[in-house]
Order: C-alpha cells, then sequence, then structure tokens
C-alpha cells in the first residue's frame, strides 16, 4: 500500500513560523510534525511514501532525505502551484496504484489512526470530533457514509470534521479532473462529489488525530509528544546537575553545573546549558541551542540555533530557529490577546512568539502574547507588546 | 585516478561489480571495462560512462572477477586504452589506478621479449610484466612484478586458470577491504561496497591482498601475513542517494546548515578538538589542492585575526618541491576525501623537515589521516558531486575552530572575546540558512548573468579574495564558463583591459577592513560598462547605487562572511551550470579525489 502525504502547504496561520519552513518541518517535541505521520505509517508497515511537496521543498528533502534513515522509501512530487489538496494527489498519480491511502503531513497522528484508515473499506474519509469544528471541514453522515464535507461552516451542524486522512482508489481521479474544470482543486470537494455516485465510508477514528491552527496549539502538541520522551544522557554533564523526569540530552551537549533539569524534556544536539539554568516542563530545545546562566525556560519550544542570554525567564513561548537574545530577556507567560492573520485570539496562557533570526539586545521584555516577526531587531531596553513586523527595528 | 571493483563470492560477479562501480563513478569517468573468471576468462570494456559499458554487456557468467573506471592520464580514452588490460596469453587480466613511471622502459624491454601491446596506456606494461613472471601463482607473479616497478597504483588481478581468486595490491593509491559472509570484495573507496557489508579493512602501501570467497589474506611487502581488524562503517548507502534533489550537488549545498552543525558538535562549548595542540605553535602553514587550497587561503586570514599568529598558504604541489626555511610551523593539510596524491605527498615533506602535522579531512581513515600526527575531521557526510560544496564549508568552520583553540590556550582572546565568537559560530548554520532561502532569488540572477555569458570576473578583497577564486573555480568546473578571479586591488594592473559589456563581474563586497576600497574598485569596473552582480550585506544601502544587482548574505562579523558568501556563490554556479544544461554531477574531465600527482 502506498501513502501520498501532502506537505506542500505553508501553513500561513503558524505566524512567523513558516517564513521558511513549510508547517510540516515545524518541531514539536523536537521532531517535525511530519515525522510523527512517517512513524505511524512504518508502524503499520506503510513504508512506501510519496510526499507532495511545494513551499520550501528543500527543508523537507534535506531532512528525510530517501527515507530510509525513517525506515522508509520516499518519492518526491513536486506541486509547482499551491492550487489544493486534490491538485496535490492529481500530480503524484503517475506514482500511484490502487488502492492508496492518502494523510496530511501536518496533523500528529498515531499508529492506532493509521490501523483505522487501513482497515476502512474504500473510498472512505476518516473522521473525528472537535471541539472547534468551525475551523474544519465538517461531516454530515448517513449512518456510515458521508453524505458531504462542508468547509468551515458559518453555522456549526455537526462536531464532526474531516480529519484529511482518506483511503481512495483511481475513481477519485474522474472527480478531480471534472472540478479542475470548475476551477475547484481541493481534495474534501472531490471526496463529496464521488460520495454523490458511489458509497463512501465516514469511519470515526478511535486513534489520535491532532491539529495545530495557531502557533500555541504547538505547545500543546510538544507537551503530549513529551510524554513518551525516552531518558537518555549523552556529552558532558559536569558535577551537581539535578535531572528529575523524562530527560533527553542530544549528543556533544555541555550541560555546566548547577543546572536543574525537570522533565520532561528534550534537548537537541550540540546544546550548551549554562551554569545554574534552570529547564521546566514541557521544554523542547532544538540543536545547537545556548542556554545562558541564571536563565530559566518552562513549557516552550526552542528551535535550532537559539542562543538565550544569561539570566533571562522565557515560558509558553515559541522561539523561532537562529534567534539571539541577550542577557535579561524577559517573556513570563500570562493571559494575552494574539493578532494572527488579522484576526484576535484571547490566549489564556502564553508568552512570547518569536520568528526566525530575530535579535534582542539586553534588557527586553515581552508582554504575554507578543508575536515578533521573522529578522525583527530590537534595541536594549525596549518593552514589547502586540505584533512586531517582520524585518521591523525596535528602538 | 579510477575507481575499481573486485569480487569474489558464491553470486554472479557481474551485476554486484556494476553496482559498485556505479557507487564510484565520481571518481573518474571516461572508460569503463570488466572481466570476470567463469568458464575462461572474459573481459568486455568501452570509452564512454559506465551506462555506454552496460548498455552493451553480454551476460557474463561467473563468481570472480573486477570492474574499473577510468580518468584519462596515460593515453587518449578510447575502448583500447579502457581497462582491464589482457596478457598475451588472455588469461591474465588486470586493472590499475594510479601512474607506473618508468612504464616506456618496461615496455621497450618487453616488446623486445616478444610481447605485443596494444594500447598506449602504461597499465599494459605491467600485465605483461606479470606474464613473463607467471608459472601458476598469480599472487607470487604479481609480487614479483610489482617489485620491478616504480610509481603509485592500486592493483587489481584475476587469472583464468586461478578462478575464486582476485589479487589486489596497492601503493600510494587507495584499496579497501570489504568482508562478507562466504564473499569478500575490493575496491578504491568503501560506498562501491555498503551495499554489500558494512564491515572493511584497508590495505595498506605496499601490501597484497588476495581475496577467496572463503577469506581474505593480507601480506606486506616481504610476504609475511599481516593481521588486520575489521572496521564497521556507520554511515549509510542512503547518504549517498539524492533524496528528492536535481542534482547531488544542489542536495549537498542544502545540507550546508547540516554539515556546519555536524563539524561544531560537541567541540564548540569546551574547545575540545579531538586532542589537537596548540602547545609550542608560533605560525602555521597551510597545505592543500583546489577548493581546499581555497580554504587554506581563508584560513590564513581566520588565523590570523582570530588567533593572531602568522599564517601562510601553499599549494601542496609546490610546497612539496620547494625549499623548507628553517622555522618549524604547525602544517595544516587539508583534503576532502584524505586521497590527494600531492597532500600525501605534503605530509611526508612536512615530517621530513620535522614539522608536526595536522590534518582536516571528511574521510575517517583515509591514508592522510594515516600520515600525520593529528586528524579533525569536518563531519560533513559523504559528498559525492564532483564540485566540492560543503565540505568546503565544513573545511572553514574547523578553521575557525582551531582558530579558536589557538587564540585560547595562547591568551591572545580574552574570556569575553571568546564568548562572544563562540557564540557567532553558533549562528553560522542561520547565516548559511539565510543564502539558501534566497534560492529563487538567485536562480533568476544566474539566468540574467550566467545563461550567456562566455567570461567572468569573480572580485574580492582580505578573506574574500579566496573565496572569489573559490566562486571561480565553481562556475570553472560545473557551467564551463570562462572564469578569473583577481584581488579587487590588482585589476587595475592588467585584467581591466579585458572588461567589456559582456563580461559580467561578481564582486564580493562584505562589510571587512577593505569596504571602502572594495566599492571604488566595483566604481572603476562599473565604469567599463561590465554589468556586476555584488555578494554584499544585508542592510547596506549603499552598495545597490555602485552596482546591478546584490545577493544579501546576513549581517555578521566580517571574518566569517566567507561561510554565506561561498554558500551564495556555490548556488550562482549551480544555477548557471543548469540553466546552460551542464552535467552538473559529473563535469567533463574532472574526477572527485585526485589521486595521481
Amino acid at each position: 500500500m502506498k501513502a501520498v502525504i501532502l506537505a506542500a502547504g505553508e501553513g500561513a496561520r503558524m505566524g512567523p513560523f513558516t517564513a521558511s519552513v513549510p508547517k510540516v518541518m515545524i518541531p514539536v517535541g523536537n521532531r517535525p510534525l511530519l515525522e510523527y505521520v512517517v512513524q505511524a505509517l512504518a508502524e503499520n508497515g506503510v513504508r512506501d511514501l510519496i510526499f507532495v511537496v511545494g513551499y520550501r521543498r528543500e527543508r523537507i528533502q534535506s531532512h528525510f532525505q530517501d527515507g530510509k534513515a525513517f525506515g522508509s522509501h520516499i518519492t518526491y512530487v513536486t506541486q509547482t502551484k499551491q492550487l489544493g489538496t486534490a491538485h496535490g494527489i492529481w500530480e503524484a498519480r503517475g506514482h500511484l496504484e490502487d488502492p492508496f491511502i492518502v494523510l496530511n503531513g501536518s496533523n500528529m497522528v498515531d499508529g492506532r489512526f493509521v490501523e483505522d484508515l487501513l482497515a476502512a473499506s474504500r473510498p472512505a474519509v476518516l473522521i473525528t470530533q472537535s471541539e472547534r469544528p468551525q475551523s474544519y471541514g465538517v461531516v454530515t453522515v448517513d449512518g456510515k457514509a458521508l453524505v458531504a464535507i462542508t468547509e468551515k461552516p458559518a453555522e456549526v451542524i455537526s462536531n464532526l470534521i474531516n480529519t484529511g486522512a482518506y483511503a481512495l482508489d483511481a475513481r477519485i481521479f474522474d472527480e478531480i479532473e471534472r472540478l479542475a474544470k470548475d476551477g475547484k482543486h481541493d481534495l474534501p470537494s472531490a471526496v463529496s462529489a464521488l460520495a454523490k455516485r458511489v458509497s463512501v465510508g465516514a469511519i470515526p477514528t478511535e486513534g489520535t488525530w491532532v491539529d495545530a491552527l495557531y502557533p500555541w496549539d504547538l505547545l500543546r502538541l510538544n507537551a503530549a509528544a513529551l510524554k513518551t520522551t525516552a531518558e537518555r544522557r549523552a556529552g558532558t554533564i559536569e558535577p551537581a546537575v539535578t535531572i528529575r523526569g523524562r530527560v533527553t540530552i542530544g549528543d556533544g551537549c555541555v550541560i555546566r553545573s548547577g543546572a536543574y533539569l525537570q522533565g520532561p524534556l528534550s534537548i537537541g544536539a550540540g546544546c550548551e546549558i549554562g551554569p545554574n539554568a534552570v529547564l521546566l516542563p514541557s521544554t523542547s530545545l532544538g540543536k545547537n541551542v545556548r542556554i545562558g546562566a541564571l536563565t530559566t525556560v518552562a513549557n516552550s519550544i526552542l528551535m535550532d540555533d537559539v542562543i538565550l542570554g544569561p539570566a533571562s525567564v522565557v515560558q509558553e513561548s515559541v522561539i523561532g530557529s537562529g534567534v539571539v537574545a541577550r542577557a535579561g530577556f524577559l517573556a513570563a507567560s500570562g493571559p494575552g490577546d494574539v493578532n494572527i492573520e488579522g484576526t484576535w485570539h484571547s490566549v489564556p496562557q502564553i508568552g512570547a512568539l518569536i520568528g526566525e533570526d530575530v535579535e534582542i539586545a539586553n534588557g527586553v521584555s515581552a508582554a504575554a502574547g507578543t508575536v515578533v516577526n521573522e529578522r525583527a531587531r530590537v534595541e536594549s531596553g525596549a518593552k514589547l507588546r502586540g505584533t512586531i513586523p517582520s524585518g521591523a527595528v525596535v528602538l | 585516478m579510477c575507481g575499481i571493483v573486485g569480487y569474489a563470492g558464491r553470486r554472479d560477479a557481474l551485476p554486484i561489480l556494476l553496482d559498485g562501480l556505479k557507487r564510484l563513478e565520481y571518481r573518474g569517468y571516461d572508460s569503463a571495462g570488466v572481466a570476470i573468471v567463469g568458464s575462461g576468462l572474459q573481459v568486455v570494456k568501452d570509452k564512454g560512462f559506465i551506462a555506454n559499458l552496460e548498455a552493451q554487456l553480454p551476460p557474463l557468467k561467473g563468481s570472480t572477477g573486477f570492474a574499473h573506471t577510468r580518468w584519462a592520464t596515460h593515453g587518449a580514452p578510447s575502448k583500447v586504452n579502457a581497462h582491464p588490460h589482457v596478457d598475451c596469453t588472455g588469461k591474465i587480466a588486470l586493472a590499475h589506478n594510479g601512474i607506473i613511471e618508468n612504464y616506456a622502459s618496461l615496455r621497450e624491454k618487453l616488446q623486445a621479449q616478444g610481447h605485443t601491446f596494444v594500447s598506449q596506456t602504461d597499465t599494459e606494461s605491467l600485465v605483461h610484466l606479470i606474464e613473463s613472471y607467471y608459472d601458476g601463482d598469480l599472487e607470487k607473479a604479481t609480487r614479483k612484478a610489482l617489485g620491478d616497478i616504480r610509481g603509485s597504483y592500486a592493483v587489481l588481478a584475476v587469472h583464468a586458470d586461478e578462478p575464486g581468486k582476485v589479487i589486489g595490491a596497492r601503493n600510494e593509491s587507495p584499496l579497501v577491504i570489504g568482508l562478507g559472509p562466504d564473499e569478500n570484495f575490493l575496491a578504491s573507496d568503501v560506498p562501491a561496497l555498503l551495499r554489500y557489508t558494512d564491515r572493511v579493512a584497508y590495505v595498506m602501501d605496499r601490501e597484497m591482498v588476495v581475496i577467496t570467497p572463503k577469506g581474505v589474506s593480507i601480506k606486506d611487502s616481504e610476504g609475511r601475513v599481516v593481521n588486520r581488524e575489521p572496521q564497521r562503517i556507520t554511515w549509510s548507502l542512503e547518504d549517498a542517494e539524492k533524496g528528492g534533489f536535481e542534482h547531488f550537488m544542489l542536495k549537498e549545498i542544502h545540507e550546508a546548515p547540516q554539515a556546519i552543525h555536524e563539524t561544531l558538535l560537541g567541540r564548540l562549548a569546551n574547545l575540545e578538538v579531538d586532542g589537537f595542540l596548540s602547545e609550542g605553535v608560533t605560525s602555521v602553514k597551510l597545505v592543500a589542492c583546489g577548493t581546499s587550497y581555497h580554504a587554506a587561503l581563508v584560513g590564513k586570514y581566520i588565523i590570523e585575526e582570530i588567533a593572531r599568529i602568522p599564517a601562510s598558504a601553499e599549494l601542496a604541489s609546490e610546497y612539496r618541491y620547494s625549499q623548507g626555511a628553517t622555522e618549524r610551523p604547525l602544517v595544516l593539510l587539508i583534503s576532502q576525501s584524505g586521497e590527494t596524491a600531492d597532500t600525501l605527498g605534503a605530509a611526508r615533506e612536512a615530517h621530513r623537515r620535522g614539522c608536526k602535522t595536522l590534518a582536516i579531512c571528511n574521510v575517517i581513515g583515509s591514508s592522510l589521516s594515516r600520515e600525520v600526527d593529528k586528524t579533525i575531521y569536518t563531519r560533513a557526510g559523504i559528498e559525492i558531486g564532483v564540485a566540492a560544496t560543503k565540505t568546503f564549508i565544513a573545511e572553514l568552520v574547523v578553521l575557525y575552530l582551531i582558530a579558536l583553540k589557538l587564540g585560547q590556550d595562547r591568551g591572545t582572546l580574552g574570556y569575553d572575546e571568546l564568548d562572544r565568537l563562540k557564540d557567532q559560530l553558533r549562528s553560522l548554520p542561520r547565516a548559511a540558512q539565510y543564502v539558501l532561502n534566497k534560492s529563487d532569488e538567485i536562480r533568476a540572477l544566474a539566468q540574467k548573468y550566467g545563461a550567456e555569458a562566455k567570461d567572468m570576473f569573480y572580485i574580492g578583497r582580505h578573506a574574500n579574495y579566496p573565496v572569489a577564486m573559490e566562486g571561480a573555480l565553481k562556475i570553472k568546473e560545473i557551467s564551463y564558463i570562462h572564469a578569473e578571479a583577481y584581488a579587487a586591488g590588482e585589476l587595475k594592473h592588467g585584467p581591466l583591459a579585458l572588461l567589456t559589456s559582456s563580461t559580467p563581474v561578481i564582486a564580493v563586497v562584505a562589510q571587512d577592513p577593505t569596504y571602502e576600497k572594495m566599492r571604488s574598485n566595483v566604481g572603476e569596473v562599473s565604469a567599463r560598462g561590465s554589468p556586476v552582480l555584488a555578494i554584499g550585506t544585508e542592510g547596506d544601502k549603499e552598495l545597490p547605487k555602485f552596482v546591478d544587482d546584490v545577493i544579501e548574505i546576513p549581517s555578521l562579523p566580517w571574518i566569517f562572511s566567507p561561510v554565506p558568501v561561498s554558500v551564495a556563490l556555490q548556488l550562482f554556479a549551480y544555477e548557471a551550470a543548469r540553466i546552460r544544461n551542464c552535467p552538473i554531477d559529473k563535469p567533463r574531465n574532472l574526477a572527485k579525489s585526485v589521486t595521481v600527482e
């Protein structure tokens, strides 16, 4: 059985974190989202994968290469125009044989989810219950048969949503071709159209399916992923370091004296954790991160190559790759209002969301819910709130 | 400068040998051939790529044999000059990688004895020489013949009457044994073997080896048996696959951030650089060839700027034959493969002069690492594209580490300064990624500047002068555009005369101590009507007024600018070659590691 994994989209609602990586490559639990899908498939013996890639595809290819490191074989299909998910499948059709499954690369799923998909009689769509159905394709069913998928309905008609995982065969291509003539290129429309001709199963899944819609959702996913973190020690751990709970320490790390590490934590390769630094649950540090002396980080994601200066506090925050914050950076959490793509969201507990390569000088503080977009530069002593545009200089 | 693969086992040898050859094709490729011992000796060879050979192969049966790809040194590429070479009786077949220096006199002598030569190669003398000594034992005859020759070699030989046996011998050309159950292999490089085994043993200079399906025996030049522990290779074949990229070169350019991460891993925080001792080092001599020589030239600036001790760079092929000065610098030898013949020769020469030697190398267990006192590995991963990309970047990273270590140990760097430099080194993966994110923009500029150009000029100053040289080398190697690199200050001493409106100039204008000078040099060029593409720094508002286009690198201290600038020039060369439909991973006349002098 071949699986098509849709990984071409940008994921604009992820704010500054998709400035130079596709959504599927955002790390949670120190692994890109896409790895969870690949792993769940491999657990079920599905190892022949077709990645439909587009936006910043090099980042996916550099990481996954030919797939052997993940126990899979990956063929890449480039979707040159991101018209829609149906168009993505259409581009991959030369590599497909009947039947096949389709999954979204940016959802975190487990082995059970894939098992349910494989057990479904084709054609079928996996459905699940959601607390915010209005953000997804809402599914109307007749018993176990799909009636239609309605994208982001204005009124709540059901709390059953489309997980974006399908078991399909060649019949879908007729629908895709027909809809493309009307300028429609999304897969849910094609599946809804197919349901008018043949019976399409709407199968509820018992497995895990989690979607990160907004950046703060990443923290929830990160905490969930870290629950299964393996205990691992590598590199140099100096005397008088306290390590509690599940903590993964990558190769080549140096953990300096007096550091207090409370798991679950995942520390990537080549990190340097300063003397008397405190890392609290559930935090992931990417590769090559440096945490200064006396700095505290709690329930946050710090991506690769982040440098966090001494005497800083970072809570419930997502810090993008290459961010450099000097001494005394303060991003403490609290209730905050966050603006994403022009819409305000009230988030009960949040620190700061800081895009890649932002430079922050000494003694800067960020109010709860602050968004700093990529490559902004913040001068010393600044007090940040609201949204700082990309490349801006804050005096 | 060729690739060889040998097999003795139970399976059909042919598919294994061809697969192995394909893994080695980067080593050389103007002709290819195969010899199989089954019912008698069967030899097929042709000029061109391995695919040419494969297309015309009859199904050769036999479970002993070897295959060879050749890059012409003696004799033009042709079917007769291709290996294997066969003796007069048609029973002995031989493939050879290297150069036999006294082949002309051997040839005369053998012809006088009645041997008939069909090719112009140095190798053919050796096969006739073995024939003249043969009395039923190929190993003995080969040993005697090798005693008569001068030069470098990795040799494989088989005899029709001795099935199940492949003889190998090495002197100054790489040869590695692969160990399997009921089958054994010989090859000039590990990738040829990885599909079949991860257990290897290296053959040393002047050693001979006999492989059979049952076992391997290694003997030294006196015929004494040598015991050698096999090593396990931990990298895998998938490293060698393209993973969705059009070319290995593009894949490898995009692996720069990863190569920097791996090279820094575990070394930066406490400056633990693989047992390297900076004690007593008062000056450094950097010695290398090709791209690694450009790294050496940049290294001179890095070491002088950061560690504040004198450093100079020299080509390995020149250093070997120059008269040594009386001072004894630390000699730093740089080679991606660690098999570069001139660099190996330079390492020996440095020892002869009583210098301590330190190698920077990407291949664990390479010949160079065995010649020097210490080796620091670049950990860039396997590089398949003939044009070096990520390994050049990784070599620079090791040079930064060495400079920091020297500066720390000699007390020239204060704690604060060291801390700041370490953070800047930590930021290099991002600096490379910043440029990679501009791939689309660079593609468009390669179209504008590279699609039609016949000549290009690369200019830079200071640490970015060798970076400009490396940029020019890349565009020559893979795009076949004639390019010259000049220190920008030298333009007015001649080369300006060559500039016209159809010679694009690629100018590296970093925020370094020469920034103002560089800008006025660019002005001189623009005045001649040449289109100027600058590599400049993000936020430089002045530069765009002086040049036609700018590829921006992130703002970082100038001593680190060679890393992002190199990535930009690599991508530019790649895109220009792609637009011009050049065979990017296998440029004509070039081989990945140059094992002849």
